[in-house]
């Protein structure tokens, strides 16, 4: 701007010719952009404001014609609808127990992995599989492992305490569900967290050795502080996927000659986005559902919110590679 | 000694499940549900692959599931590597805002835009086919943008400027010297986008119809008798066909698999 406003001509054309370069770059900045661009107002903010808008109205998926303001209303019922409650205190249920259990399990692989081992190859592959293994898939795999007729869990049980016969996904549906969830995503955990163990300098476990640190007392001491940042990212991940989660829950369902849409899992597995996809899918309460989704949000924000604030306390940001 | 006591009793855990549904697939139907329970069966039913294939039609929904998966690939790949590359190499007004916007946008839950999306889609009449995935793919995902960026960020300086000096454009920079250095990324965005779209049951479900649906959603009703009495074993095959070929191709790319969720993952 300076040099453009100055009266001597050749710096003015140096100037011209600088602010046509940098609008050139600019241009190339948001030419390779352009699908991103053109995508996210499209396929991002348009829906997001559509999914607003319908929050707003009784829209039923059929007829823009009839569409009504309803104002606030939709928001009002949610809170004051017994089964979005329901729904909500299974969620969280689901939250708390499979984000902190998960994430244990996927520390404690990476751990024993980490040692010194023979066939660890395999074993890597071993715990891998599952997180490869596609979510129809997976279900499959739980629903048979826990079949009363034929399956292998009660066969088990049986060995010690005869003619078991649990009906798992009847009986305990929220324990099968957790196990398929934290099973599923192990591998994936596991391998950002030995990845995370690689980046700690073996000095610092090697000097608290010397120290005379028991294995335990590396590990609690050093190594944990040291990858508390992944663990908080594991963490903020699993959250924000409990959270969210519908398809397991509906591919659990009992009864194995298949699932329509309509199909409803058992009540302490009914998790909320589970009954926004009922009320939208199946009910055709679109102005409902975006409301109930939006809610959802505002919660997955609100928590993400809260972790962030009080990672402070326990995650260790003080070497940095 | 102990420490091995422990990792085997995992992987037994962790195993034992999958290992029931091998074990499942070659047994005869009688044999699924015998009491007392039939570890192994008598005589391995290799039949049941063959049933799995026919009884479904399985060839016709394996060619919509490789086209939907392969098609999505291809574009979410090559839009991805552009803006990720863009945001990496390129300077512009608003960049770092931008890209505040592409992570912001993985936090959305993911029913918060696919419910007005699929209202778009029936009105402009896309629902029953390909095209929400060819959209989806032509408009980049976030995630893939994400690793891409965090892929070329590491690339030294010294490369574009001297294609630069040379004469080399900015597409030719990305084509030519980019994209030949960038097999670990392409590799995992494409193996990641291939498995998402092989792996969903809930898009499908919602937008195609029985005739062009994906094996995933298939599969997931079971196999039945004339009756309508389930047949978990023909069953079990078939989905040991499905997830098969996937475990395939992720263990034979399991390097550069690992490197992208690192660069994902961690380098934040």
């Amino acid at each position: 701007m300076s040099a453009a406003a100055r009266p001597i001509a050749g710096s003015s054309v140096r100037a011209v010719a600088w602010r046509r370069r940098s609008a050139r770059r600019a241009l190339t900045f948001y030419a390779f952009l352009s699908p991103w661009l053109v995508g996210f107002a499209l396929l991002t903010a348009l829906p997001l404001a559509v999914a607003l808008l319908m929050s707003f109205t009784d829209y039923d998926g059929f007829n823009l014609d009839r569409v009504g303001f309803v104002g606030l209303e939709n928001y009002t019922r949610a809170l004051a609808d017994p089964d979005a409650q329901h729904a909500l205190q299974r969620t969280l249920i689901l939250m708390v127990t499979v984000v902190p259990i998960g994430v244990g399990v996927q520390l404690a692989l990476a751990l024993l992995l980490d040692q010194r081992l023979r066939f660890s190859g395999l074993l890597r592959t071993i715990f891998y599989l599952p997180h490869v293994i596609p979510v129809v898939g997976g279900a499959w795999v739980w629903k048979l492992f826990t079949d009363p007729n034929g399956g292998l869990l009660n066969a088990i049980i049986g060995i010690f305490s005869p003619d078991t016969y649990i009906r798992w996904l009847v009986e305990y549906p929220t324990v099968v569900l957790s196990v398929f969830v934290i099973w599923a995503a192990a591998g994936g955990g596991m391998v950002i967290f030995l990845a995370g163990l690689q980046g700690i300098p073996a000095e610092y476990r090697e000097a608290a050795m010397i120290d005379g640190a028991s294995p335990w007392q590396v590990t609690r001491f050093v190594t944990l502080p040291l990858l508390s940042p992944v663990i908080f990212f594991q963490v903020v991940v699993g959250v924000i996927a409990t959270l969210q989660i519908l398809q397991q829950p509906i591919l659990l369902t009992p009864g194995i000659t298949g699932i329509s849409p309509g199909t409803v899992p058992p009540r302490d597995n009914y998790v909320f986005v589970g009954h926004a996809y009922n009320a939208i899918f199946v009910n055709h309460l679109f102005g409902y559902g975006a409301a109930l989704l939006w809610i959802l949000f505002a919660l997955v924000l609100l928590l993400t919110l809260v972790l962030f604030r009080t990672s402070g306390r326990w995650v260790f940001y003080g070497v940095q590679q | 000694m102990r420490k091995y006591g422990v990792v085997l009793a995992l992987a037994a855990i962790f195993s034992l499940p999958v290992v029931w549904v091998l074990i499942t697939s070659i047994k005869k139907q009688s044999e699924y549900a015998a009491s007392p329970i039939v570890l192994f069966p008598a005589v391995p039913q290799w039949i049941n692959y063959q049933l799995a294939v026919t009884m479904a039609d399985f060839p016709k929904y394996a060619t919509n599931s490789v086209f939907l998966s392969s098609a999505y690939t291809i574009l979410v790949v090559i839009t991805s590597a552009l803006v990720g590359f863009g945001f990496a190499r390129h300077r512009g007004p608003g960049r770092d805002r931008l890209f505040l916007l592409v992570i912001g946008t993985m936090m959305l839950p993911t029913l918060v835009l696919f419910v007005p999306q699929f209202v778009m889609f029936a009105r402009l009449d896309l629902t029953n086919s390909y095209w929400p995935w060819i959209l989806w793919g032509l408009a980049a995902s976030p995630y893939h943008v994400f690793l891409f960026r965090q892929f070329f960020a590491a690339f030294p300086r010294e490369l574009e400027d001297a294609a630069e000096v040379d004469g080399c454009g900015p597409l030719r920079v990305f084509l030519q010297i980019f994209i030949p250095n960038a097999g670990p990324a392409l590799a995992a965005s494409a193996i990641f986008a291939f498995l998402w779209v092989w792996g969903d049951y809930l898009y499908p479900i919602l937008l195609l119809n029985d005739q062009n649906t994906t094996l995933a959603v298939k599969l997931a009703k079971a196999y039945v008798d004339p009756r309508g009495n389930p047949l978990q074993t023909i069953t079990m095959a078939g989905i040991v066909l499905y997830v098969l070929p996937l475990v395939a191709l992720f263990f034979a790319a399991q390097r550069y698999i690992v490197r992208g969720v690192v660069t994902t993952g961690l380098k934040g």
